[in-house]
């Protein structure tokens, strides 16, 4: 059930390589912190299954789609700079 | 968002691409999906891991990785089975939620038992162990859960094995345990003393060549080699007794038995062989034998000696009176003879010894007599035969000889002589007694002749008129007659 007014993220990974790994504990915190009760988080093994790297055009490892709220952001790599998922997606102004 | 072609694909766009240059050059990326003809396909950086992936993928111990908040962040198909969640549910769950109770401390290295919950509510005993990681810069647990029901059941047929190894180790006997086909699955100690060959995994005929000890038993003989084995395999056989073909063990004797091996549901599953050693007890069986026919020999020949003497007792006997006596002498002589023969079986009867116990019932005469000699154990069968030739001797000296006045002497004397093999010389000499005279032979003197020549003995017995002489040769040792 979606959340409403909730941020609806979807994060691309491979397997357990070690910026998946860091990128999933990093995205855990960082919502805990700043989107406590209105987040939901889909975490996509592209390793397992490939084939849905097509519909967010995913190019690299880890990638993370901000799929609500609209428009969709993605922010790519292992989500190690808080700051800049802050504002990559419009927790924080920029 | 109106350029975009199909409505689910969402296209990368400018400021996209430049994120993911950005993101490479920053090394903040590790794998990429590279199109490989129409279908996507991932390329990690660290390509290597992938024989880790099948690894971890395919080890019989459960593994998940779990991040330093206790989330699980990777679980393998194992602890899928082990826990009967798929991967997805078990995936962001936390590890304490694995399992029933207190969950297991996660010690660095330690090695610790728990009870696993599983999606049916039954629980699992397992062994949980812990070690720290590192993911990139990230510090998170890998965790390994061993199935202890498997391994649990492992150890106790380990412990029966161990068990059933023991009995067969202690056993005296040659244990043999057949499967349903003849072959040997198991052997004791003393069995693989026996074998000829190592004898697991061969056909009990091959590794225990035998033939039946007794050749009048054919029961073996009804067997060939191949059907020995299956019958052994597959019929119950008692105490056959038989021997070994080879040289080594031909001297043994053994007992042949076989008897079902059962599974729990009391269906047979080949059988349990054994060999019991009887060489010892067949050995004894045999001398009892021999001993029995020997006693039996001697009981004949004793039979034969007493109604002899009662038949020529009668004749020389003019009352019964005198009858009785002499009979009774004889008698006495004879069973005193015999209560030596019993006494000293084992170490055999000096001639001192047989000469003291004849002489016994004259011993208020005892100075009288006068006995002397080497040493010379006497043969079995010379001990009666002397024993009544003394007591007819002593008799006679009584009734007409040394004996019958106040002042006569006998002297008994022996010594060994080498004349065609040992022989013994045993003299007797009267002196002192009432002049002899020559009488017609009693049956005292025919009774002497007769069972010393049974003896093989010469013997002399000469009427001087100042005292009768009796003079004995015999063989220390002879074949006995047929």
């Amino acid at each position: 059930m979606m959340i409403e007014e909730g941020y609806n993220l979807r994060l691309y990974v491979a397997g357990q390589t070690p910026k998946s790994i860091a990128a999933i504990a990093n995205l855990r915190r960082i919502c805990d912190q700043h989107l406590a009760g209105k987040y939901e988080i889909e975490i996509v093994d592209l390793m397992a299954n490939p084939a849905l790297a097509q519909r967010h055009q995913i190019v690299a490892i880890p990638t993370l789609i901000r799929q609500l709220p609209e428009p969709l952001k993605r922010i790519i790599g292992d989500l190690s700079n808080v700051e800049k998922v802050l504002v990559g997606l419009d927790i924080r102004p920029n | 968002m109106a350029e975009v072609v199909q409505s689910n694909v969402q296209p990368i766009e400018f400021e996209d691409a430049e994120q993911v240059i950005h993101a490479i050059h920053h090394g903040d990326v590790d794998a990429f999906v590279v199109m490989k003809g129409t279908d996507p396909q991932v390329v990690t950086l660290a390509g290597a891991d992938e024989s880790y992936r099948v690894l971890v993928q395919r080890m019989n111990e459960g593994v998940l990785t779990i991040g330093s908040d206790g989330y699980i962040i990777f679980v393998n198909d194992r602890l899928s089975e082990l826990t009967g969640f798929p991967a997805d549910d078990l995936i962001e769950r936390h590890v304490a939620t694995l399992f029933a109770g207190e969950p297991p401390a996660l010690v660095p290295d330690a090695s610790l038992e728990a009870s696993l919950l599983r999606r049916d509510d039954s629980q699992l005993p397992v062994k949980v162990w812990t070690r720290p990681i590192s993911i990139g810069e990230k510090s998170a647990t890998l965790v390994t859960l061993t199935d202890l029901s498997v391994y649990r059941r492992a150890e106790q047929l380990a412990a029966a094995e161990r068990f059933t190894r023991s009995i067969l180790e202690q056993a005296t006997n040659a244990i043999i345990v057949l499967a349903p086909d003849g072959s040997i699955t198991h052997a004791s100690l003393m069995a693989e003393d026996l074998a000829e060959q190592p004898p697991v995994g061969r056909a009990f005929s091959q590794a225990f060549p035998l033939e039946a000890y007794n050749t009048a038993d054919t029961l073996l003989e009804r067997f060939s080699a191949k059907e020995l084995d299956q019958a052994l395999a597959t019929k119950p056989f008692h105490g056959v007794e038989i021997k070994f073909r080879s040289e080594r063990l031909s001297k043994r004797v053994f007992l042949l038995s076989a008897g079902p091996l059962l599974d729990e549901k009391k269906v047979s599953v080949g059988s349990i062989v054994t060999l019991t050693e009887i060489t010892e007890r067949k050995h004894a069986e045999e001398q009892q034998a021999t001993i029995a026919a020997e006693l039996n020999h001697r009981f004949k020949n004793m039979l034969s000696l007493v109604q002899s003497l009662a038949a020529q007792t009668v004749r020389s006997s003019e009352t019964l009176e005198n009858f009785n006596d002499a009979f009774s002498g004889r008698l006495q002589a004879l069973a005193s003879a015999h209560d030596l023969l019993t006494q000293t079986h084992s170490r055999g009867i000096g001639l001192s010894e047989l000469a003291t116990s004849i002489l016994a019932p004259f011993r208020s005469r005892d100075e009288r007599i006068k006995a002397s000699g080497s040493h010379i154990v006497l043969p079995v069968d010379a001990v009666i035969p002397l024993a009544m030739a003394l007591h007819e001797l002593t008799t006679n000296a009584v009734k007409y000889g040394a004996l019958s006045n106040a002042s006569g002497h006998i002297d008994i004397a022996w010594r060994l002589v080498e004349q065609n093999g040992s022989r013994v010389e045993l003299t007797w000499q009267e002196s002192g007694g009432p002049t002899v005279k020559r009488r017609a032979a009693g049956f005292g003197t025919k009774l002497i002749n007769r069972v010393l020549r049974d003896l093989g003995a010469e013997t002399e017995i000469k009427f001087n008129p100042q005292g009768l002489s009796c003079t004995v040769v015999f063989p220390l040792q002879r074949t006995r007659a047929p």
